[in-house]
Parts: structure tokens; sequence; C-alpha cells
């Protein structure tokens, strides 16, 4: 056959390329119905292929298994809800719970980080119960062990701002929601990127895929209301559902914010 | 209480290498597979009851990676993203899910099999060339004594064709 050359030939080798390189392919390359049907059986030839990606890698299972272990600890300190017991003070030396190493340093730097609030004089300020922002059932009677852990000082996070924390069980954001208190996980429910928060938008965004997350913990992408205007983050919809990002328990006492880490 | 600690990672360990096989042989590169795999874990540690029988648990988890693997799709199609729970016209989860997540391999490279077997000539060798000897288009071309635009329409033709064989082979 003579030298023949089709656009919708070459476009669509750009999706082929992509795919037997072992790289991602695009939908950017592939143009209607008839394509798709295409582009997935050429996915289904690729990977009835034996080769070494058909296997999962090692790295791959082991970061995944991590990744839901602490989705798994921080659930269960979430669906459990955890018994309030601000007044309980521990016998010296003995412990209902034990404490990790890793929980043990980040006590140290949570003490040391309180210790340098009170030295520039945050924690003086005077604060009255009016000051206490709604909650919403943080007072319920609940069961499990755990232990309420002071994150930052409610004076250090006017409405509207939010601040980065580190629990024994969370990474994550503390939020000021117009007078409400909510701590957020700052990690991506879709591949575990960690969020960041975008003042202008009141949202946390991640860096890897676009994903926003309103300061509930909800996908924002598409949305089209977003307190009664259209959300700015993203017009368009993200691709996939997400999941709500896990909210840890929180709580403002004598003006400090806590979030609560339970102990399985 | 029915899910002490570790159950999750049971479940997990038991089904993750599983599932990985059943999402590559549907999107057939690692980056998407293990995009989808995880997709499927995140949601199963929010969602799956782990006190299930260890085969409702499989038929859970197999069924979500369908939705995933549907949703994945979508966007190929441009249709509209709805999230993994819903099932699109289609792709209603076979019932043998788990059981063809075993060997993926197996009944994947059947079809695959029955689809080149059923080109012409040309097409099979081209796909074969491309796809079972990962040639470039060049390697190709050189191989079947054609230029790479030649190649390029020829696969692009196999594939169109392939893909009207496994339509009416779906039913």
């Amino acid at each position: 056959m003579a030298d023949e050359r089709d656009p919708r030939a070459e476009r669509f080798e750009r999706y082929l390329d992509a795919l037997l390189a072992g790289g991602r392919p695009s939908p950017e390359d592939v143009e209607s119905g008839d394509e798709a049907e295409m582009a997935r059986l050429a996915a289904e030839i690729a990977g009835a292929v034996r080769d070494d990606s058909a296997e999962p890698d090692p790295a791959f299972v082991e970061q995944l298994r991590l990744r839901m272990r602490a989705a798994d600890a921080g659930l269960a300190s979430v669906q459990v809800p955890p018994p309030v017991r601000d007044k309980a003070v521990e016998p010296a030396g003995h412990r209902p719970w034990r404490l990790t190493r890793r929980q043990l340093l980040q006590g140290a730097i949570g003490a040391a980080a309180g210790l340098a609030a009170g030295l520039i004089g945050v924690s003086v300020v005077p604060r009255t119960p009016a000051d206490a922002p709604t909650l919403g059932g943080s007072d319920d009677l609940v069961a499990g062990d755990g232990f309420w852990e002071e994150v930052a000082l409610l004076a250090d996070l006017p409405p509207g701002t939010a601040a980065r924390f580190s629990t024994a069980a969370f990474d994550g954001f503390i939020v000021n929601d117009a007078g409400e208190v909510r701590a957020l996980s700052s990690v991506c429910t879709h591949m575990g990127c960690t969020l960041q928060y975008r003042p202008d938008w009141q949202d946390l965004r991640c860096p890897c895929h676009g994903a926003s997350f309103d300061l509930a913990g909800r996908l924002a992408n598409g949305r089209s209301t977003w307190r009664d205007n259209p959300y700015p983050g993203d017009a368009r919809a993200y691709p996939i559902a997400l999941p709500d990002l896990v909210r840890p328990r929180v709580k403002v006492q004598d003006g400090a914010i806590m979030v609560w880490t339970a102990q399985a | 209480m029915s899910t002490g600690p570790g159950r999750f990672e049971q479940v997990y360990g038991q089904h993750v290498v599983g599932i990985y096989r059943f999402v590559y042989a549907r999107v057939g590169n690692r980056p998407d597979a293990e995009d989808l795999t995880a997709q499927v874990f995140v949601r199963a540690v929010e969602q799956l009851d782990t006190a299930r029988e260890p085969g409702q648990i499989a038929a859970w988890l197999y069924r979500v990676a369908q939705n995933a693997i549907a949703d994945h799709w979508r966007a190929f199609y441009r249709l509209p993203v709805v999230g993994v729970d819903h099932v699109a016209p289609g792709w209603e989860p076979a019932d043998d899910a788990p059981q063809r997540a075993a060997t993926p391999d197996e009944t994947a490279s059947l079809r695959v099999q029955a689809l080149l077997g059923g080109l012409p000539d040309r097409y099979r060798r081209v796909l074969e060339l491309r796809f079972l000897q990962r040639m470039s288009v060049a390697e190709t071309a050189q191989a079947m004594g054609i230029t790479s635009g030649n190649a390029k329409v020829l696969q692009y033709r196999a594939l169109r064709k392939a893909a009207l064989i496994g339509e009416a082979t779906d039913g």
C-alpha cells in the first residue's frame, strides 16, 4: 500500500505508545466511542501479556498496606466515639494504655509547642466561655480508651483560618469555619498525597491530581454552589468520586483546641 | 466487637495481589492499575464489613474493583463520571468475578487469543508485533516492509476490527 497517513491513526498511536511504554495513557488521545472501545481492547491485550507489570510492585503493596493501616486506625478512633475523660488524672505508675515511641515523641513536641506559645504570651489572652465555638456533640458520653491532645490555642485560630497539627494518630488541619472548629485529615483520599490549605478558596487542595475538599471534608470539585456562590476552585468535576476526609474528634476546652486519639 | 485490629489488614493481605491482577488485566498499565487498586482498598477500609464471610468479602471487593474500572473507562467515552457505587450499564459485575480474578491472565488471554485469531493475517500480525513483541511503530513497519504511517493505519484498523468482533462475542 502507498504511504498512507491518517490523522486519527496518528493520534491514536499516542494512546498506544503510552500504553505500551507502561505509562498512563490519556483519554485526550481518544476521540469517539468507537475509539474508546479500541482503547479498552488495546488495554486488555496489553494486560494479557505476562510481563513484570502484570504483578504488583512489592513496594506499592507495602506502601498501600501502611496507608490502610493508618486509615484503619484513624477510622477506629473516629467511628468508636471516645469517652470524655477531661478530669481523668491517672495515678503515677499506672497507665491504661501503652504509648508508642512515636506517640511519646509527638507528645514531647506538643509540649514544646505549648511552652513556646506560652512564652510569646498567647496563652495569657483571657478567654470567656462565650468565645467557645459550637462543636457539635463533643460532650457525648462514649466508650473506648484514648486521650485528648492539645494541638493549638483557639486564640491562634480566628474564623477563616487553618493550621497544621500532628498527633499520634493524625496529621491534619484544624480549621475555624465561621466559628466552628473542625479537625480534618490532611491525607487525600485518592492516592494519599498531603493536602494544602488555600485561604482564598477555603478548601484543602491535593497537589497530585487536583482534588479539592471543602472544610467539612467533602470533595468540592465541580460543585455548583459554595456558600451561595459557585465553587471557585475547580470548574470541572473530579473524574472519580472520593470518600470524605477522615475527621478526628475535636473540642475546645479552656481556650485550647484538643484532638482525640483513640487507643486500640 | 467483630472488627478487631488487624482484621482489615488480613483482608488486604489476602486480596491485594488478586485485585491488582484483576484490574491490570483490564487497564493494561501499572500506573492506572495501582491507582484503581488503591481506590478499592480506600473504599474497603471505610465501608467493608470485615465480619462478613470470606466469600462475601471477596465478592464485595471485586464488585468495587469492577465499578472503579468502569468509571476509569468513562473518561475515555466522554461520559459523565459517577461514583463507584454506580454500576454502569453493561458493566454489571459478573457472578464469577472473584473466580475470574484468581486467574485473570488465563481468562483474559483466552479472550485476547480468540480475538486475535479472528482477525485477517495482516491485522493479527501488526498487533502481535506491537503488543506481544513490544516493537515500536518503526520496528513493526520494518518487520512488515511498510512505512510507519502505514503501520499506524494498519494497527488502527486492526483494533477497530477487533473491537467489532469483541462486541459481537460479548453479545
